[in-house]
């Protein structure tokens, strides 16, 4: 178990900046996300941290030891795709065993933990099988298993639920944090998805162009990000001017819909979302969003509304 | 999965008159063939082709010596064959491309055309043996051919697209995160090309293999000029059974033999195949 | 190149087939136009066209079709499938007898013929023997000449790699010749002895060449010192030298296909007599280096290029003949003791 430091990194492909002098310390035992949209350099990030190609600057430090130009093999990292990447050839029994093998475990020690990893991963009884008999879930079980098995220094997941439907997603989700939590091992995630972000971690890393755009605990970027980018990328935001002509977000769910006493609103559209209902709303120009619990009689489409909100919901982004 | 009886049939409808094309086009000769080994000068059933066959060592030699030469042309080919695919999977596209038109482009060019080719290239003569003395490395031209070294120099030219393709396109079937995921779990890299990625092209490898293996068995052209006409494959043997004697017989009875061994070699390789499959 | 052109004959022997069934009741009677000819192929069927083809269409107004190679399997697969597409087939001379005890070939109407004088041995009863070759040795001007046989298996005093042809008749007998049997011995010929023979220059025997076009190509690259060839092959290489003495003389037999309509034999007999024409055969032999059996041919061919043919006298008396009712008889049993042979190489 060990923290991770990311020095000023930097990765070009031509002109290409994948990764621009990217700054990150990831204490031991931590669960950092690594969140941005497709192309915003965080799979590049994990690939440097894994070990998988070279940095083009910058220095990569694993329990204060510098790896920057160590090959994979000599980081103790366990690595899980969006892909599985488990060998086909073999049986689950043998791709979990993998790592321990190499390590010249002896069959004992092997199969003692090969079981007890699968037993984590609930899946004990499916060692025999190939991984093509498997679903979508059980692989990426099978993966993680493979992973931490060997007791690694840190996990790295790239997209781990990216390949799942929804229900399962947020099952594995669940048992994802559990299982981080047990292990203790340090773990970074690399998501597009805020949603998986913000339920799994303790703090993420918001990327964009390479560049890091906020790194902080989950509720502190959602609800005060650090720019423009995050407020938009986290959740949906409302951008309002202030009247020192800075700009502003203020979250859908601290917008109130009341009878007067604020801004002018008519209901272009509600949406039910089960326990809320979010309303898209035009107020002149502007166009709002708001969120509220369904309780009561909602707004209809058409109806005038007044929008008021508190001025500590306010956060300026610019 | 499973479609209605009804469709299936009307499936099979559509195939007949190919069914019936191959039956007749492909089947019936070689049935012909077969049978043919079996008809007496009298015009009775017989087995003194066979007992011939038995009878004459030449044949069975020939055949000895047609298996060996095609199984060590084979493995050259195998030699070849994986490390090249190998390195042309870690190509550029563009590279990549260039790479396989190379491996391609002989196949354009007649069989003779290449076989003679050699001959300018490494014959006594030739540029290879000209570069060699007048670099003072040898004192006497290098014989690389008219013999067994120029036949395998020469089939492994001509069989090597049939090998290098087909594993080609395994390798770049393979991702490369299967590799990356083994490295990151601590795996040297000749564990993971041992334990990862040859396993995976072992099919494939597999299959060309015995591809090849099938083909080299009926040459002809190849080993009759850059062999000198010394190593004697039974397509030469056949070719003298059929068109100079002609004893269409006793060629039969040869063709037969050949064709048992092959099918014998191919349900051995299923027999492995479905073994290591499951 | 071989299977291609054998891929074509194919093709336009299928395509031909049902239309030459059915429409040979109604021409049966009708007017010959063409007739086919089966030959080696090459520079010899060239002359074959230039010296006697077209002078017989020139007479007659029938052209002449020619196809090749003209192996005997394919005349046989021709005459058991009664699917007769040609009318002439050319053999060699042993190929030829061994064609006639098989039941390929038709006797020829030497009185229809009616041929200009020629040497006997080239008015058999089943073929015309259209055309002399020889098989002897040859080398690069420059290297040590070669008087004798015995010379060609002196691999010390005649250092060099050899090429021996890979058909037991032309090769064998020159190995007895060498291990001192004399000509008029040769046959029957000890075979074992003669293998025996070509084993003991087993190192030195560099190719076993099976296309008369190699062996001058490996003497003029360099690859082969010395080599049994063809003559046709070799007169005409400006550095090759060819060498008459001890060479084997032997024939091509141009032979009419058992079952061929009989109409087309008739004209077959026209063609036959222009080949044997001299001045026709004179023509021939500015193709190809290869003479026909007329009598009076040495007169009209040109005195500098004499040396070339193996007709010619001073060529003619140094030779002997091959024995062609001996390869009929064993020519199996003497392939199969020839690949054994091959094998040990």
């Amino acid at each position: 178990m060990t923290d991770i430091r990311l020095e000023a990194i930097s990765k070009h492909y031509g002109a290409v900046r994948a990764a621009d002098s990217v700054d990150l310390a990831v204490a031991q035992g931590e669960f950092v996300t690594i969140l941005g949209p497709s192309g915003s350099g965080k799979t590049t990030l994990l690939s440097l941290i894994a070990g998988l190609s070279q940095p083009s600057a910058g220095r990569i430090l694993i329990g204060g030891r510098d790896v920057t130009a160590s090959p994979p093999q000599q980081r103790n990292v366990g690595l899980v795709f969006q892909s599985y990447a488990l060998f086909p050839h073999m049986s689950v029994f043998d791709n979990v065993a993998f790592p321990l093998r190499v390590r010249n475990t002896t069959a004992d020690v092997v199969g003692d933990r090969v079981m007890a990893a699968l037993e984590l991963v609930q899946l004990h009884g499916m060692a025999q099988r190939r991984p093509a008999q498997l679903s979508g879930g059980q692989q990426q079980r099978v993966a993680l298993a493979r992973a931490f098995v060997f007791e690694p220094d840190i996990l790295l997941l790239d997209e781990p639920l990216g390949a799942l439907d929804r229900k399962l997603r947020e099952e594995l989700q669940v048992e994802l944090k559990q299982l981080q939590r047990r292990l203790g091992v340090t773990t970074i995630l690399v998501t597009h998805d805020q949603e998986e972000a913000l339920s799994l971690s303790d703090r993420v890393m918001v990327l964009d162009g390479g560049q890091v755009q906020q790194i902080a605990a989950p509720q502190e970027a959602y609800l005060r990000p650090a720019n423009r980018f995050v407020a938009d990328f986290l959740g949906i935001a409302n951008f309002i001017a202030l009247p020192d002509g800075r700009e502003a977000v203020v979250r859908p769910e601290r917008i109130r819909l009341e009878a007067s006493g604020g801004r002018d609103a008519i209901v272009a559209e509600a949406v039910y979302l089960g326990q809320i209902i979010r309303y898209h709303l035009t107020a002149g120009e502007d166009k709002f969003v708001a969120a509220a619990p369904f309780v009561g009689r909602p707004h209809a489409i058409g109806d005038h509304v007044s929008l008021t909100w508190d001025a500590a919901d306010v956060w300026p982004v610019a | 999965m499973a479609k209605p009886i009804a469709e299936r049939r009307q499936g099979v409808g559509f195939i007949t008159p190919l069914l019936v094309l191959m039956l007749a086009a492909f089947n019936l000769p070689i049935l012909y063939m077969l049978t043919l080994g079996f008809w007496s000068k009298e015009g009775g059933f017989t087995f003194e082709h066979y007992a011939q066959l038995l009878d004459t060592p030449i044949y069975l030699r020939v055949l000895a010596n047609t298996m060996r030469v095609s199984l060590v042309a084979t493995l050259v080919n195998v030699a070849i064959g994986y490390p090249l695919a190998y390195w042309m999977r870690g190509l550029s596209p563009r590279a990549q491309f260039i790479a396989v038109s190379l491996v391609i482009v002989p196949f354009w060019i007649s069989i003779l055309v290449r076989t003679y080719a050699w001959i300018v290239v490494l014959g006594n003569n030739g540029m290879v043996n000209r570069l060699l003395l007048w670099s003072g490395m040898v004192d006497t031209p290098v014989s690389f051919l008219y013999n067994e070294l120029g036949v395998m120099i020469g089939m492994a030219n001509v069989l090597l697209p049939f090998l290098v393709l087909p594993l080609f396109a395994a390798m770049l079937r393979i991702d490369d995160r299967l590799m990356q995921a083994a490295a990151s779990m601590g795996a040297p890299n000749h564990t993971i090309f041992l334990k990862v990625f040859l396993p995976l092209t072992l099919p494939a490898l597999a299959a060309g293999t015995l591809l090849v293996f099938i083909l080299c068995l009926g040459f002809y052209v190849t080993p009759a000029i850059l062999g000198g006409g010394k190593v004697t494959m039974i397509s030469n043997l056949l070719d003298i059974l059929i068109n100079q004697i002609p004893r269409w017989e006793q060629a039969s009875a040869v063709s037969t033999l050949l064709l048992i061994v092959t099918l014998a070699i191919f349900a051995g390789y299923r027999a492995l195949d479905r073994k290591v499959g499951t | 190149m071989e299977s291609k052109m054998q891929r074509r004959t194919l093709m336009r022997t299928a395509a031909a087939l049902p239309l030459v069934s059915l429409l040979r009741p109604a021409t049966a009677r009708a007017e010959v136009k063409e007739i086919r000819m089966i030959e080696a192929g090459g520079k010899s069927g060239e002359s074959i066209e230039k010296g006697y083809g077209d002078p017989f269409t020139a007479k007659t107004g029938i052209k002449l079709v020619r196809e090749s190679p003209a192996p005997l399997g394919k005349l046989r697969a021709m005459v058991e499938s009664g699917k007769i597409t040609a009318t002439l087939f050319e053999l060699g001379s042993g190929t030829m007898v061994h064609a006639k005890s098989l039941g390929l070939i038709e006797k020829l109407d030497w009185a229809a013929i009616n041929p200009n004088p020629m040497f006997p041995e080239a008015r058999n009863e089943y073929g015309f023997g259209y055309q002399y070759y020889s098989t002897g040795m040859a080398w690069q001007k420059g290297t040590k000449p070669l008087r004798s046989w015995a010379d060609f298996f002196n691999t010390k005093d005649f250092p060099g790699k050899r090429a021996i042809p890979d058909y037991v008749g032309s090769a064998v007998p020159f190995a007895l010749l060498a291990d001192g049997v004399p000509v008029d011995k040769l046959f029957p010929l000890d075979i074992d002895r003669a293998l025996k023979k070509l084993l003991s220059i087993r190192k030195d025997i560099s190719v076993v060449w099976k296309a008369g076009a190699q062996a001058p190509q490996l003497l003029n690259d360099g690859e082969v010192q010395y080599a049994i060839a063809w003559s046709g092959r070799i007169v005409e290489e400006p550095k090759l030298v060819f060498n008459f003495n001890g060479a084997m003389a032997d024939l091509a037999f141009i032979c009419m296909i058992k079952g061929s309509p009989k109409e087309e034999q008739a004209a077959a007999a026209k063609l036959y007599h222009e080949m044997s024409v001299a001045k026709n055969q004179a023509r021939a032999a500015e193709v190809v280096a290869y003479t026909g059996p007329s009598p009076d041919l040495d007169a009209l061919l040109p005195k500098d290029k004499l040396f070339m043919y193996p007709t010619a006298k001073v060529n003619k008396d140094v030779q002997w003949v091959q024995n062609a009712e001996y390869w009929a008889e064993h020519g199996e049993e003497g392939n199969k003791k020839w690949e054994t042979f091959k094998l040990s190489l």
